[in-house]
C-alpha cells in the first residue's frame, strides 16, 4: 500500500518533469513542440557528457538546460518562428526537426545504449518500506522545477511580459511588449526544461538516440488535457499517472502503458479546452 | 561516426573482394548476401556481425576460395524491421543475385524475408538466437533456441541456489513472450513455481509497478527476457535502484552490454553458446585473427557475430560436399556438414537447427563474464517436425 | 416539390461541351499511367518491380492522407492503422483458415468491415460540433499506438512483434501484381480526382477553408468528416490488404505511428492537396529509400528529415503545389486571369417555391434568453419577437451583448437559459446547421467566405443542402434564388464567377457572403454590422437591397448596426440592448427619440446624435 502510494507520487513527479517544457511552449505559443522528445535526448547526452568530463552530477541538469536552451533558441529562429500562424504545420516541422536531431545524435554518438551512473543509488527506508532513493529525489526535482517556474512567471519582468502575451497577444504588443522576443525565450526555456528532464531521468533510463520518444505521447496528452496551466498539469500528472500505476499494478502493465493516451483522449472529447479552468 | 565506420568497412570489404578476386577471374565470385540491421534496433550489434563475415570471407579467399571461386559479401540494411527487410531481401536476391544469405536479424525481419527467400529459392542461414519454431525448407539455423538457453539457468538456480519460486519479466514482443513461455513451462516441469510473469510494452521505460509487484511476490529468483538495448538497461538499472538483490538470470544480455552497464550488471547470470572466455584453441585463433584484422575498429565478438563467422564456413563445407553452388544441392548438404569453429563443432542436423554447447556465465565486477559451467551438446528439441533431416 | 427543369429560366445560353471536363482532366494522365502500368514489366527488372508493387500500395494509403489533410484539412497520423487493419485481416484470415476464394472474400469483408467500424468510431470521437483540428490529430496519433499494442499482445494470433508470415496467398505473378497495383492506383486517382473536383467534392475544400461558414450554410460538417474518415479508412485498409497479399507478411510496423508519420512526410513532400503529388511523393520516397538506405542508413533519414522541415516551412504546397503555383504565376505573366474553372459558369434563376401564407407570421421568438460566462452575465432575460416582413435593428453600446444575442439565436448550444423559436420550432440545443435548416441565415461581421474557392463554387456550396450536388461532375449552371442572383448581379460578382474568393475586394467579399446566405432562401436573416467598412455609395445600394428583400420576399431581418441614420432609414423597429437587457423595443421614431438612448450614449461620453455610436 505504501509502495503503491510512493509509486504514484514518484511516477507523477517524473511525468511532470518530462512534460513541463512542453507545457510552457504550448501555453505561451499555442504550438505543440513535437521535437520535445529530441530535446529530452539532447539533455540525456549532455548528462552523459557531464559524467564523462567528471563533473559533479548536480551540474548535469544545468549543463543540459544550457545545451537544450541554446539549440532550442536556434531552432526557434530558423524554423518555428515562421509557423506561428500554422499550428498543424508547426507540429509537422518540429516532428521533422526531431528526425534531424535524432539522426545527428546517432551520427555523433552512435546507436549504442550509453550509460550514466546514478548519483544516488540504493534505497531508503520510508514508512517501513524500502524505496528507490533516486525516484524519491525526482519528487524533490519536480517541486523545484514547479517553484522556479512559478517564481519566474510571477516574480520577474519577463514573467509579466509572458503572462501578458498568454492573455492577449495583440494587446501585449500594443503595450510595447516584444512578443517575438518573449516567444524566443519561451521556446528556449521549454527546450531547456525538456533537456533538463532528459538529464534527470538518465539514471533511471538508458541513453540512446530514441530515448525521448517513449515519453512524447504521454507528455503531449498531459499537456493537452492540462489546457496550458502548470497547476492543472500537476493535477493531471497525479490523476493520470496514478491511474497508470493502478492499471499497471492491478490489471496489466501493457494496459497501463495505454492509460494516459486513452483516458486523455476521452477526457478531451468531453472537455475540448482541457481542464485549465475547471 | 557509425556511418563512416560502416561505410569504410563496406568499402574495405569491397576493396578486399576486388583485389582477391583478381587471380580467379576465370569465374565470378560466389556472392554471400548479408541483410542486417545497420539501422534500427540491431544497429548496435550489426557491425560486429559484418566484421565476422568479413574475416571468414577473407580467410577462405586467402586459401583459394570455394570450388575455385572467390567469395564476395553483399551487405544490405534491413532497418531491423519488416519493411526494411523486404527491401533488403529483394535487393540481395533479385538485384545482386546472391548465391546464399547468411544473416543475424530480428524475428520480424527474418519473417518478412522468408517469403522472398522462398520466391528466389536461395539458401538462407539464420545466425541469430531466437524464440524458436521458425521453419522453412530454405532456412537453416546455427544459433540457440529456448530449449537450449533456458535450462542451464533454471537448473543452476534450482540446484545451486535452492530457488523454488521464480518471477519472470519480459518485453511484450515475440522473443520476450516466447522465451518466458518456454521458461515457465520448464520451471513447472522441473518442480519449480512461477509466482509472477509480467510484460512491459517494447517502448516502455518505467518498470516501477512491475518491480513493486516483484518485491511483494517475494520470489527466490528472477529471470528476465527483455528486448536488447534500452529496455534491458532500464530494467536492470531500476531493479538495482529498487534494491533487488535476487539471483538474476538475464536471457537477453550479452557480454558487451554487460560490460558497459558497469556495476549495475554485476552478478547477473547469462546463458550463451559463445562467450569470449571460451578456453579453446579455435576460439583463441579466431580472436587473434579478428584483433589483427580490425585492430582499434574491432567490435567485441559475441553470441550473435560468431555464428555468422561459422555459417560462412558451413556454406563452404556444404558447397564442397555438394561439389556445386546449385541451390537445391546446397540446401541438402547444409544439414549434413559440420564446422569446427570458436563455439566447437556445429552441425545443423536437427530439423534445420543445431545442437550446441551452452555456457552459463556470471558478470563480474569488472564487467567481464566468468564461465561457471558448460553444458555440451544441448539439443534444440523438435523445432520443425515437418522438415526432413 | 419544384421541378428543376421548369424552375430554370435562362437555359438558352448554357454551353454544351463535347466532353465533360472531368474526363479531360483525369483522362489523359490516366492513359499515360495505364501505358506505364502495361509496359512496366517489360522495361523494369524484378527488383524494381518488387519495390514498385509495395510502393504503389503505400501510395494508395498516402492518397488517403492527402484527401484528409490536403483537401479537408484534417492532419492525420492514423491512416497507417487502417492500412494495418487491412494487412492483418488478410494475414489472420489466411493463417487461421487457409487460402481459398471464400477465405479471400471473407478476409476482404473483414478488412472493409473492421476499417469502416473503427473509422466510424474514430470519426465520431474526432468530429463533433465545435471540435478542433488539433483534437482530430491527437486521436489519429493515439489510434495506431493502441492498435500496435493490441497486435503485440495478440500472441500467435497476430504474431506479436514478428508479425504473421508463412500463409499461402494469391498466386499471382510479379507482373500480375505490378499491373494490379498500378491499375488500382490509377483507379483510385481517377475516382478521387473526379469526386474531388465535382460539385460535392468542393464541399471538402470549403470545410478546410472555413468550417464555421459551412456549418452556417446548413452543412453538417461533422457528418461529412466522419463519412470521409470511413471512406478513406476503408481505402487505406484495401491498400494494406493488397500490400500483404503481395508481400506475404504482415508486421506491426505496417500499422504503426512511425509509418503514419512517413505517409504524412510523403504527402508533404509530394504536395498536399495534389493527388498526383501524393502518389509521386510516396513512390519516390519508397524507391529512393530502397536504393539509398542500404548504403546510407542514417544519412538517408537525415536527408528526409531536413527536406521535410524545409518543405513545411518554405514550400507548404510541396513539390507539385510549387509547380502549380509556378504555372499559375506564368499564366499570370502572359496575361491570363487566375481563373479556376475550366468551363464558364452560367447563372440561372431558381423560382421560389410558393410558400403557403402563414397566418402566424412570427418567425423569431426569444424568451428569457440569458448567457453567462462563470459569474459574468452578458445577456439576462432577453425576450422579443419578430415577424416576417420586419426589419429589426439591434443597437446598443459596445459590450451590450448584441453579437452574443445573434449567436444565441443561431447556435442552440450558446445560451445559458431561455428558449428560442425559429419559424415556430424551438431550437433546443441544436447545432447551427440544423437551425439553418429551420430557415435561418447568418452573415458574419467579418466577411466569411471560402478563400480558395471560386465565387461560383462559394455560391454552389450554399445550395448544397437544397440541391444535392453531383459527385461526378461540375455543373456549368449555377441556379440561384432571385434574391441571391440580384445581389450577385448588382454587385458585379456575376462577371467574376470564376475567380478565387481571396482575390475579391472587401466590399465584394461582403456581397458574396450576403449572396451565399440568401442562396439558402432563409426566412430569418441575421446581419452583424454588414456596412462596416463600406463606402457611402455601397451603403446606399445595400439599404436598397435590404428594403427590397423585406418588402418583396417578406424576409425577417435582424441587423446589428451602429450608424443611427442608416438604422432610421431602413428599420421598421429598433431594439436597444444595454448591459445585456432589452432597454427599449419599439418603432423607429419612439426609440430614437427616447431620452434613455441619449442617456446611455452620453453616459459613455459618446456624441449625442453620432453617425457612429460604437
Amino acid at each position: 500500500m505504501i509502495t503503491l502510494v510512493l509509486d504514484i507520487i514518484t511516477t507523477a513527479a517524473i511525468l511532470f518533469i518530462v512534460s513541463a517544457g512542453l507545457l510552457i511552449v504550448f501555453g505561451v505559443m499555442k504550438i505543440i513542440n513535437f521535437a520535445h522528445a529530441a530535446f529530452i535526448t539532447i539533455g540525456a547526452y549532455a548528462g552523459l557528457g557531464a559524467s564523462r568530463l567528471g563533473l559533479s552530477p548536480v551540474l548535469a541538469p544545468a549543463l543540459a538546460f544550457l545545451a537544450g536552451g541554446l539549440i532550442g533558441v536556434a531552432a526557434e529562429r530558423v524554423v518555428v518562428r515562421r509557423l506561428y500562424g500554422r499550428p498543424l504545420d508547426a507540429i509537422l516541422a518540429t516532428w521533422g526537426l526531431s528526425i534531424v536531431i535524432g539522426q545527428l545524435v546517432t551520427l555523433a554518438f552512435g546507436r549504442e545504449v550509453q550509460f550514466v551512473p546514478a548519483p544516488v543509488s540504493g534505497t531508503v527506508m520510508i514508512l517501513g518500506e524500502d524505496y528507490s532513493s533516486y525516484r524519491l529525489l525526482m519528487v524533490l526535482a519536480a517541486i523545484v522545477i514547479a517553484a522556479l517556474f512559478t517564481g519566474l512567471l510571477n516574480g520577474t519582468r519577463l514573467g509579466l511580459s509572458t503572462r501578458a502575451v498568454i492573455m492577449n497577444e495583440t494587446l501585449a504588443q500594443g503595450l510595447g511588449i516584444d512578443s517575438t522576443r518573449v516567444r524566443l525565450i519561451t521556446f528556449g526555456i521549454g527546450c531547456g526544461l525538456a533537456a533538463t528532464a532528459g538529464a534527470l531521468i538518465t539514471p533511471l533510463a538508458s541513453v540512446d538516440p530514441n530515448m525521448g520518444l517513449s515519453w512524447l505521447i504521454g507528455a503531449f496528452m498531459l499537456v493537452m488535457i492540462s489546457g496550458g496551466s502548470l497547476l492543472t498539469l500537476g493535477l493531471s500528472c497525479i490523476v493520470l499517472g496514478g491511474l497508470q500505476v493502478l492499471a499497471s499494478t492491478f490489471i496489466s502493465p501493457i494496459l497501463g502503458g495505454l492509460t494516459i493516451a486513452v483516458l486523455a483522449a476521452v477526457a478531451l472529447r468531453l472537455r475540448p479546452e482541457g481542464f485549465a479552468r475547471a | 561516426m557509425t556511418l563512416t565506420r560502416s561505410l569504410s568497412t563496406l568499402l574495405a570489404a569491397a576493396a578486399c573482394a576486388a583485389i582477391l578476386a583478381a587471380p580467379a577471374l576465370a569465374a565470378d565470385p560466389i556472392k554471400i548476401g548479408v541483410p542486417v540491421g545497420l539501422s534500427g534496433a540491431n544497429s548496435v550489434v550489426a557491425p560486429s556481425v559484418v566484421q565476422s563475415a568479413q574475416l571468414a570471407v577473407d580467410e577462405i579467399n586467402a586459401k583459394g576460395g570455394v570450388l575455385g571461386r572467390q567469395l564476395a559479401l553483399e551487405v544490405a540494411d534491413d532497418a531491423s524491421g519488416a519493411a526494411g527487410a523486404q527491401k533488403a531481401f529483394d535487393s540481395l536476391i533479385f538485384q545482386k543475385k546472391v548465391d546464399v544469405l547468411i544473416s543475424m536479424e530480428t524475428s520480424a525481419a527474418r519473417n518478412a524475408g522468408l517469403p522472398i527467400v522462398a520466391r528466389g529459392k536461395v539458401p538462407y542461414i539464420y545466425t541469430s538466437f531466437y524464440e524458436g519454431k521458425s521453419c522453412s525448407p530454405f532456412m537453416y539455423v546455427n544459433a540457440w533456441v529456448p530449449e537450449q538457453q533456458v535450462p542451464p539457468i533454471v537448473d543452476y538456480f534450482a540446484k545451486e541456489k535452492g530457488s523454488k519460486k521464480f518471477f519472470l519479466i519480459g518485453s511484450d514482443y515475440a522473443f520476450g513472450r516466447g522465451m518466458l513461455a518456454f521458461t515457465r513451462a520448464y520451471i513447472e516441469k522441473t518442480g519449480g513455481k512461477v509466482v509472477g510473469e509480467e510484460y512491459l510494452p517494447m517502448d516502455g521505460s518505467d518498470w516501477t509497478p512491475i518491480i513493486s509487484k516483484l518485491k511483494s511476490a517475494a520470489p527466490d529468483a528472477l529471470i528476465t527476457s527483455t528486448a536488447g538495448g534500452a529496455p534491458n538497461v532500464t530494467l536492470t538499472k531500476q531493479l538495482r535502484a529498487a534494491g533487488v538483490a535476487l539471483p538474476y538470470g538475464n536471457l537477453a544480455v550479452d557480454e558487451g552490454t554487460a560490460k558497459s552497464m558497469g556495476t549495475d550488471a554485476e552478478g547477473i547470470y547469462l546463458s550463451a553458446s559463445y562467450v569470449t572466455g571460451i578456453d579453446s584453441a579455435a576460439n583463441k585463433t579466431f580472436l587473434a585473427a579478428m584483433q589483427k584484422k580490425f585492430g582499434a575498429e574491432l567490435k567485441t565478438p559475441n553470441d550473435l557475430s560468431v555464428p555468422e563467422y561459422e555459417a560462412v564456413y558451413a556454406y563452404k563445407a556444404a558447397a564442397e560436399k555438394a561439389g556445386s553452388t546449385e541451390q537445391a544441392k546446397i540446401l541438402k548438404a547444409l544439414g549434413e556438414v559440420s564446422v569446427d569453429g570458436p563455439r566447437g563443432k556445429i552441425e545443423m542436423s536437427k530439423q534445420h537447427h543445431a545442437p550446441l554447447t551452452m555456457y552459463l556465465g556470471q558478470v563480474q565486477a569488472d564487467g567481464s563474464v566468468k564461465v561457471i559451467k558448460s553444458f555440451p551438446n544441448v539439443d534444440p528439441g523438435a523445432q520443425c517436425p515437418n522438415l526432413k533431416s | 416539390m419544384r421541378d428543376r427543369g421548369s424552375a430554370l429560366r435562362s437555359m438558352a445560353s448554357v454551353p454544351q461541351p463535347g466532353m465533360p471536363n472531368w474526363l479531360i482532366r483525369a483522362g489523359l494522365p490516366a492513359l499515360v499511367g495505364a501505358a506505364l502500368v502495361v509496359a512496366g514489366p517489360w522495361i523494369l527488372d524484378t527488383y524494381m518491380l518488387n519495390i514498385l508493387v509495395r510502393a504503389l500500395f503505400v501510395a494508395i494509403a498516402a492518397l488517403t492522407v492527402d484527401v484528409l489533410w490536403g483537401f479537408s484539412g484534417t492532419l492525420t497520423f492514423g491512416q497507417s492503422a487502417f492500412f494495418g487493419i487491412g494487412a492483418y485481416a488478410l494475414a489472420i484470415g489466411f493463417t487461421q483458415f487457409g487460402f481459398g476464394p471464400w477465405q479471400a472474400l471473407l478476409s476482404l469483408a473483414a478488412a472493409v468491415g473492421m476499417a469502416a467500424a473503427v473509422a466510424g468510431f474514430v470519426g465520431w470521437l474526432s468530429f463533433y460540433p465545435g471540435s478542433t483540428p488539433l483534437y482530430a490529430s491527437v486521436i489519429s496519433l493515439v489510434l495506431p499506438i493502441i492498435l500496435v499494442q493490441i497486435l503485440y499482445s495478440g500472441g500467435s494470433f497476430t504474431g506479436s512483434s514478428s508479425g504473421l508470415v508463412g500463409f499461402e496467398s494469391f498466386d499471382l505473378s510479379l507482373e500480375g501484381w505490378f499491373r494490379l497495383a498500378g491499375a488500382t492506383v490509377i483507379g483510385a486517382l481517377v475516382v478521387a480526382s473526379v469526386a474531388l473536383s465535382s460539385d460535392a467534392g468542393r464541399v471538402l475544400s470549403a470545410m478546410r477553408d472555413n468550417d464555421e461558414r459551412c456549418t452556417y450554410l446548413g452543412i453538417d460538417t461533422s457528418l461529412v468528416r466522419i463519412g470521409l474518415t470511413v471512406i478513406t479508412g476503408v481505402v487505406a485498409a484495401l491498400a494494406g490488404f493488397g500490400y500483404v497479399g503481395f508481400s506475404g507478411v504482415a508486421a506491426p510496423e505496417n500499422a504503426g505511428f512511425v509509418f503514419g508519420t512517413q505517409l504524412v512526410v510523403m504527402v508533404a513532400l509530394g504536395g498536399r492537396g495534389s493527388l498526383i503529388g501524393a502518389v509521386v511523393g510516396a513512390v519516390v520516397i519508397e524507391v529512393a529509400s530502397a536504393y539509398l538506405s542500404s548504403s546510407l542508413p542514417f544519412v538517408w533519414e537525415l536527408i528526409v528529415g531536413v527536406a521535410f522541415v524545409v518543405v513545411i516551412v518554405v514550400l507548404p504546397g510541396g513539390l507539385f503545389g510549387s509547380l502549380r503555383d509556378a504555372a499559375t504565376a506564368l499564366r499570370g505573366r502572359i496575361g491570363a486571369a487566375p481563373v479556376l474553372a475550366l468551363s464558364p459558369v452560367t447563372l440561372a434563376t431558381l423560382e421560389r417555391a410558393a410558400v403557403a401564407p402563414d397566418r402566424n407570421d412570427v418567425v423569431v421568438e426569444a424568451d428569457g434568453v440569458s448567457k453567462h460566462f462563470g459569474s459574468l452575465s452578458v445577456l439576462s432575460g432577453v425576450s422579443f419577437t419578430a415577424r416576417q416582413g420586419e426589419l429589426v435593428s439591434i443597437v446598443g453600446p459596445n459590450g451590450a451583448g448584441k453579437t452574443t444575442l445573434i449567436r444565441c439565436l443561431a447556435d442552440g448550444r450558446e445560451r445559458s437559459e431561455g428558449t428560442v423559436r425559429i419559424a415556430g420550432h424551438a431550437i433546443a440545443r441544436l447545432a447551427p446547421d440544423r437551425i439553418v435548416g429551420l430557415g435561418l441565415g447568418r452573415k458574419f461581421q467579418a466577411a466569411s467566405v471560402f478563400e480558395t474557392l471560386s465565387v461560383a463554387d462559394c455560391l454552389r456550396i450554399a445550395r448544397v443542402k437544397s440541391d444535392p450536388p453531383s459527385f461526378v461532375g461540375a455543373s456549368p449552371l449555377l441556379a440561384l434564388p432571385a434574391a441571391a442572383r440580384a445581389v450577385v448581379e448588382s454587385s458585379g460578382l456575376a462577371e467574376r464567377l470564376g475567380e478565387q474568393a481571396r482575390f475579391l475586394s472587401h466590399g465584394l467579399k461582403q456581397a458574396l457572403e450576403l449572396a451565399m446566405v440568401l442562396a439558402l432562401e432563409p426566412r430569418v436573416l441575421l446581419l452583424d454590422e454588414p456596412t462596416a467598412g463600406l463606402t457611402r455609395t455601397e451603403r446606399q445600394v445595400f439599404a436598397g437591397v435590404l428594403t427590397e428583400l423585406v418588402a418583396r420576399e417578406r424576409l425577417c431581418v435582424l441587423i446589428i448596426e451602429h450608424d443611427l441614420d442608416f438604422v432610421r432609414q431602413i428599420s421598421s423597429r429598433i431594439i436597444l440592448l444595454h448591459r445585456g437587457r432589452v432597454a427599449l423595443d419599439g418603432p423607429v421614431a419612439d426609440v430614437v427619440d427616447d431620452p434613455l438612448i441619449r442617456e446611455i450614449y452620453t453616459g459613455n461620453n459618446r456624441p449625442q446624435r453620432g453617425e457612429v455610436m460604437s
